[in-house]
């Protein structure tokens, strides 16, 4: 089974401090000086496709991982440690344009390289990437494949060479089933599933092979029906008093007397 | 403008839809130029009769479909909605509304936006405003091409219950069958608990990474059940598996209005405070002056939260004990 997982690397926002934050004429906001992280879900999204991996060697069947970003250059460090993990390809597509809120473009560049790059049993993604949130790429994938979609995947095993369970998120529950593949899975909160840390010597042995740089020109991008026009920053500040005291204890009692107990016996 | 609004009622919470989707067309939508039409999709019978009582708007489509399945609504609504006379689709918050409010967008050719708090529509366009770089930032999108699909945001609004309506037009339609190729197979429903009176609570307690393993979620669970408020998590704590994924506060998971909210062992993220600033009074315990909490609370304990929640619970227990 062939297996592609997309991630996004993004600046990892919250070091940010209060004075960072300011959007400048092209709507864009310098984190240049921030380090690129992946965000929990695309984590995840890794790390199921090693379990599919690791059990597949188990069951004596072959799961192949690739993985592909859409990324300026900012992601190598992170395809470096995929391949260290022995992904057997990673991919960076360098872009040309502000692709942040330009969800179809991403979804139609991951499309184009599994129909006429690197055809695909499986493709992951993370719901939704930490700078745009548009939550939209990976549905956007499913649809221009024409293949089936599974949102808020949170556990996928290996059922045989063409067939995954799937554990996904429902508003009011989880649905457990057994899909067919060819499918798109759109990671959610996948509860313990942190990406697993490459040993110093995979580092040394896999991880120096050359990333595949492709230019986004090799791809037909579609017209945005979403234009972004406007950023603002939010600003959440309250009073955040200190309660001052010599203890635990007396700030525990400041804080009840003065604040909880007044509160909680309004009726 | 024409509008419609999808209603899943193949899941348990179609009243929490329909009532959010009621908040929204009030808030938003100018009701003497507006048109609305509401589409329920169900799939048991019994359930058939409660559905009129569900409907935001003046005419209704009820669906009847085999379960819940995005593909077996998609493939309802391309046969519903043939003539192409809407000019916006409103779908509920929540995964399923989100969902399908892109692939609808994408099979009518129009324009899709999710997690959306505000919108300001014509028929031939809608500025829409949603959170970016992690909830740091409002973005502003012109949406150019109808239909316009949106899916709001947790918690943008407030729930507007609905009125019963005399002379509401209903019309049926029955696809069940309709998706029997659907490569679904050994299919399991599990459901999830869901804690009364969690989104508006009077008094919630909420821990975040600080709390470091399973046994410390639990004793502020306990202590929480103590001192009778509602329990959450942050999404440190359930991708750690130290507590239950339905407890989850923030963003992806429940934007909560407690009067008192204390966010112990919190960094502050603004994903996760999304879930808890429209709290009336934050108070936050933690041992780091520099968290980002500290700056968005009302008032601060800067110490160990283990042993000021004991201590805490020492004026609850006292209090407690004089009143009986």
């Amino acid at each position: 089974m062939r297996i592609l997982v997309c991630f996004k690397a993004a600046p990892d926002v919250e070091m940010l401090i209060d004075e960072d934050w300011a959007v400048d004429k092209k709507l864009k906001i310098d984190t240049s000086f921030v380090k690129n992280t992946l965000n929990t879900y695309d984590e995840s999204a890794l790390e199921i496709a090693l379990n599919l991996r690791d059990a597949s060697e188990a069951l004596g069947t072959n799961v192949e991982l690739s993985t592909l970003t859409v990324d300026g250059g900012g992601a190598t460090a992170i395809l470096k440690t995929l391949y260290a993990l022995r992904f057997t390809k990673a991919v960076r597509i360098e872009p040309q344009e502000d692709l942040r809120f330009r969800p179809a473009a991403t979804a139609a560049i991951i499309c184009q390289y599994v129909l006429h790059h690197s055809p695909q049993d499986a493709v992951l993604l993370g719901r939704q990437s930490d700078i745009g949130e548009n939550a939209k790429t990976s549905l956007l994938v499913a649809e221009m494949l024409g293949w089936q979609c599974i949102s808020q995947a949170t556990h996928i095993e290996l059922a045989d060479e063409n067939h995954l369970m799937v554990t996904h998120q429902v508003d009011d529950g989880h649905i457990r089933q057994r899909i067919r593949t060819p499918c798109v899975f759109s990671v959610g909160d996948a509860p313990c599933t942190s990406l697993r840390v490459p040993t110093l010597r995979d580092r040394m042995q896999y991880g120096k092979k050359a990333v595949d740089v492709l230019s986004v020109e090799d791809f037909l991008l579609p017209v945005e029906t979403e234009t972004l026009t406007g950023l603002e920053i939010l600003r959440h500040a309250r009073a955040g008093v200190i309660i001052e005291g010599k203890n635990p204890a007396e700030k525990a009692r400041v804080l009840y007397e003065e604040h909880l107990k007044p509160m909680l016996s309004q009726k | 403008m024409k509008f419609k609004c999808i209603i899943n009622g193949c899941l348990s919470h179609t009243r929490a839809q329909a009532e959010e989707l009621n908040g929204f067309i009030s808030r938003f939508l100018d009701s003497e130029a507006s048109d609305g039409t509401t589409i329920i999709f169900y799939s048991q019978k019994d359930e058939r009769k409660a559905l009129p009582g569900l409907v935001p708007t003046q005419r209704a489509e009820l669906v009847r479909i085999d379960r819940y399945h995005p593909e077996s609504i998609l493939d309802a609504l391309a046969r519903i909605e043939y003539s192409d006379d809407a000019d916006l689709y409103l779908f509920p918050s929540g995964f399923a509304g989100s969902e399908i409010a892109v692939r609808w967008a994408f099979r009518q050719k129009g324009s899709s936006l999710v997690q959306v708090k505000h919108i300001d529509c014509t028929r031939d366009r809608v500025i829409a405003k949603k959170t970016a770089y992690v909830d740091h930032v409002l973005a502003t999108f012109r949406l150019d091409r109808r239909p316009f699909c949106l899916s709001p945001a947790r918690g943008c609004v407030d729930r507007l219950p609905i009125r019963a309506r005399d002379n509401l037009v209903v019309t049926e339609h029955d696809f069940t069958g309709l998706n029997k190729g659907i490569r679904a197979h050994d299919f399991h429903w599990i459901p999830v608990e869901h804690a009364k009176h969690f989104e508006n609570p009077r008094f919630l307690i909420v821990g975040g990474r600080g709390l470091q393993n399973k046994e410390n979620v639990q004793f502020l669970k306990n202590m929480a059940d103590a001192v009778g408020a509602e329990f959450g998590i942050s999404r440190a704590v359930a991708l750690n598996a130290w507590g239950p994924m339905h407890r989850l506060i923030g963003v992806s998971g429940t934007i909560a209005k407690p009067e008192i909210c204390i966010a112990a062992g919190v960094s502050g993220a603004a994903a996760f405070y999304a879930g808890i600033e429209k709290s009336k009074f934050i108070i936050a315990i933690n041992t780091d002056p520099l968290a980002r909490i500290i700056k968005s609370s009302d008032v601060v304990v800067i110490d160990d939260y283990k042993t000021v929640m004991a201590e805490l619970l020492k004026f609850f227990t006292f209090d407690g004990a004089n009143e009986a």
